[in-house]
Formats: structure tokens, C-alpha cells, sequence
């Protein structure tokens, strides 16, 4: 199936598809969108009961769509693991202040996971599919295997799917305090040098429009997806990649890049280390958390990178990469694992 | 009552997050829902919410909504008379 447009809101300037120049740099933990006007996206009206998460939702969700030149897909699926974490602060803290009674509608309306998913079908008036994966470091590969079954069983032709997450005071301050997030300033730059403790907290809005057959301006092909739980160690995960690859008849050296999750925990970081030295040897391999930051769907960033990689052909020098010079690159693998629990793995070819 | 009508264009802006609008863009007379400021169902609720926070209010019969919640005069009306029920 064929990636055929993307929106991406990210902390890097990624929306209105700019090609990615120059990083962003942010100093301290945490990364934040940055987000477009919405006017342009949203009617005015509606935009003042929604949160920053389904605004930055919507919006993705709306400029992938008009890339696609599609008014209605087929089946809206989103996968996000937080929700709508500002608004169910918001309906909580009312809970509390007024002790449980004198309830704001709009923030409760608005507080469950799949609130904007039910925004993007009510804007377009869509009463097509419309699901919401709340799975975790899962949730956005759920969303896309949801809809890679939807397409592959002919239940549709086209299918919006997207990752989206945010990052508020509160949940930053609690996962800070689980010791999640580097303690202490850090460049977002230089995140893999610092062989410490944590890493930094990040937020996104990633849609794809996928579709069955291709229309010759695709970004690239949805090859292949696969997901495994808390593996047992290192040679699990190595016998998960091989397998997967040997599913989809690829070896390691018909891959050009390999995009890993390195997010600068040195826990984290040590499985993608271990296998630079062995499986990926030959491989040239880049890394995207210093872009993004590290939220529970960030690997929708890496498919929208990969994705682009491929389409454009350049790999501009934000992303470090260290092979050679004017490769074109064809196939793109995509490794990902949250807090060494959910482990995924992603496969892109050029169309 | 002039006072209460400002107070409340104040804070119906800020219950219904109405952005882009000014107290003074509110008329003392424009009807709150469809023509005017065009709140809909649940702006209603939340209209419900305001008076109980802001005034110690319960709207106990809901077929009062309409002409409680017509204008900011009918509300800051309806508050004055009930504050002068329960002095």
C-alpha cells in the first residue's frame, strides 16, 4: 500500500511540508510543537472547543488530506497513548475544586482518547470507519495495522491514519519525577552524547493518507509492519528482525538506511548500540528523537521522515547521516522501541 | 444591573472560550443563541455551570432555559430577581 500525503505538527518546523533544513535547538527536557495558525484549517468557530491536541490533530490531519486532494476517506483511524491529556487535567482539577459537582461540559466532552478522530469525521461530516487505538507505545502501529487491514481486505481504498500526542505542565512534571527526562540542561542536539539517565520529553501530530492502489506522486510504499512485546533480550529482538525481514524477502544490505529510536537514555539507547555492531553493521543509520523528543507515538515522526527521505532524496544535515554522499535511497527500515517494552519495526521502499 | 450585564459578558467569554470577542461586541439585548452569538446545546450547559459557580444559582426548571438564557439582560434579570428572592 502507498503512503500517498502526510501532515505532520512536530517541535521542528515540519508543517506545510518545509523541507527539514536546519534543527530547532531547545535547551532543557522537553520539546514543543510548533504550531501553524489554525485559521487557515479550522473554522474559527469550532477552533474555540478544542484543545492544542485536537487542534494540532486536525490541522495534520486536514493538510494531509488536502495533499491527497481527498474531502472524505474512507476510514479515519488515530492512535494516541496520553489523549487528551489538557483537557482530562482540566475536568479533573473541576472535579476536585468544586467537589465533584458544577462539571464543565466541554472539557469532559472533550477529555476521551477519541475525541480527535471525532472531530476530524464531524468537520468533514464523514460517518465513514472511525477508530481510535489507545495502546501505548503501540498505539500508533495499531492505527496503521488497523488500517493496512481495512485496505488489504478491500473495506476501503483510502484510509487517514494518525499519531498524535502532547505533552502538558502536569504530565511533564509526573514523568519528570518518575525520572523519565534528563535532569539538568541539556541540548536536544546533543542528546546522544550524554551517556545519561533519561531523555527528553516530546509531542506530535502525525496523519498519513494511506491508499491500496498508487497515484504516482505517492511518497513511498507501506511494505511491511510489525510489532513485538517486552522481548526477553538482545538475541529476541535480533530473531524478531530477521524474521520480519525474511517475511518481506529483504536482506539487510538491500536496505539503504535504517532509521533507529535512539533517544539518549543510555538504558534505552544500548539495544540500538548493540545492534550498529552486529545486524546494522553495514548499514548507514540515522536517528530522529533529537527532532522530536520521545513521546509514545514518536515512531509516526520516523514513518513521516522515512517517508519524505524517500520521496526527496535528501537527507539533510540535521539528521547526521554519515553515509555516502548522493546515495539514492530506495528502502527504509524503521526500528522503534518505548521504554524497551514496545518494540516495532517498519519497512518503506520507494514507489 | 448595568455592573451585572458587563460582569456577565465577561464571564460568559471566558466560560465559552470565546476568542476574538470583546464584552463590548456582546449587546445588552442580542440573543445569545442561533441569530447571535449562535451558541449552541452545549454552550447552554455551560451557561448552567456559569450561574451555579458565579451566582449560587440552580436553574430548577429547565423550561426557563429559553428566556433565562435569551440575552445577557434576561440573565442578569434573572440572577437580580433571585438574589432579591433569597436576600
Amino acid at each position: 500500500m502507498y503512503i500517498r500525503s502526510t501532515g505532520n505538527i512536530s517541535p521542528q518546523k515540519t508543517f506545510g511540508h518545509q523541507p527539514l533544513v536546519d534543527a530547532v535547538v531547545y535547551t532543557g527536557n522537553r520539546l514543543a510543537c510548533i504550531e501553524p495558525d489554525y485559521k487557515a484549517f479550522i473554522d474559527p468557530k469550532q477552533i474555540r472547543r478544542m484543545s492544542r491536541i485536537i487542534r494540532m490533530g486536525v490541522a495534520a490531519a486536514m493538510e494531509c488530506l488536502q495533499e491527497a486532494g481527498i474531502k472524505e476517506p474512507d476510514a479515519i483511524v488515530t492512535g494516541t497513548a496520553y489523549g487528551c491529556l489538557e483537557d482530562t487535567n482540566l475536568f479533573l482539577s473541576k472535579m476536585v475544586e468544586f467537589n465533584e459537582d458544577l462539571l464543565t461540559p466541554t472539557a469532559f466532552i472533550q477529555s476521551t482518547h477519541n475525541t480527535i478522530g471525532a472531530q476530524i469525521g464531524l468537520l468533514l461530516k464523514s460517518n465513514h470507519y472511525n477508530n481510535t487505538f489507545v495502546h501505548r507505545g503501540f498505539s500508533f502501529e495499531s492505527a496503521l495495522l488497523d488500517g493496512m487491514m481495512l485496505l488489504n481486505e478491500n473495506e476501503a481504498t483510502n484510509v487517514l491514519v494518525g499519531a498524535i500526542d502532547e505533552i502538558t505542565n502536569p504530565s511533564h512534571a509526573i514523568l519528570n519525577r518518575m525520572a523519565l527526562y534528563k535532569q539538568g540542561p541539556v541540548s536536544n542536539l546533543d542528546i546522544y552524547k550524554t551517556r545519561s539517565r533519561g531523555t527528553i520529553a516530546g509531542e506530535g501530530s502525525a496523519f498519513f493518507l494511506l491508499a491500496k492502489e498508487p497515484s504516482g506522486k505517492d511518497y513511498a510504499k507501506l511494505d511491511g509492519l510489525h510489532t513485538f512485546y517486552k522481548p526477553a533480550g538482545d538475541s529476541e529482538i535480533e530473531e524478531q528482525l530477521n524474521a520480519f525481514l525474511e517475511k518481506q524477502g529483504v536482506k539487510y544490505n538491500d536496505i539503504d538506511l535504517i532509521i533507529t529510536g535512539n533517544n539518549g537514555d543510555a538504558g534505552g539507547d544500548k539495544v540500538y548500540e548493540q545492534l550498529a555492531k552486529s545486524l546494522f553493521q553495514n548499514n548507514d543509520l540515522i536517528n530522529y528523537k533529537h527532532l522530536c523528543g520521545e513521546y509514545p507515538t514518536a515512531s509516526a515522526f520516523a514513518m513521516w521522515l522515512g517517508a519524505t527521505v524517500i520521496r526527496s532524496g535528501e537527507l539533510p544535515a540535521v539528521l547526521n547521516y554519515t553515509g555516502s554522499a548522493g546515495k539514492k535511497i530506495n528502502r527504509v527500515l524503521i526500528y522503534n522501541h518505548y521504554l524497551g517494552i514496545h518494540h516495532s519495526l517498519s519497512l518503506l521502499s520507494a514507489c | 444591573m448595568d455592573k451585572l450585564m458587563s460582569d456577565l459578558k465577561s464571564q460568559i467569554i471566558a466560560q465559552l472560550n470565546l476568542q476574538d470577542t470583546k464584552p463590548e461586541d456582546i449587546g445588552d439585548d442580542q440573543p445569545l443563541f442561533v441569530e447571535g452569538l449562535g451558541l449552541d446545546s452545549i454552550d447552554a450547559l455551560e451557561l448552567i455551570v456559569l450561574l451555579q459557580q458565579h451566582y449560587k444559582i440552580k436553574l430548577s426548571n429547565a423550561d426557563d432555559g429559553p428566556k433565562v438564557f435569551h440575552s445577557v439582560r434576561t440573565m442578569a434579570e434573572y440572577i437580580t430577581a433571585h438574589q432579591a428572592q433569597h436576600a
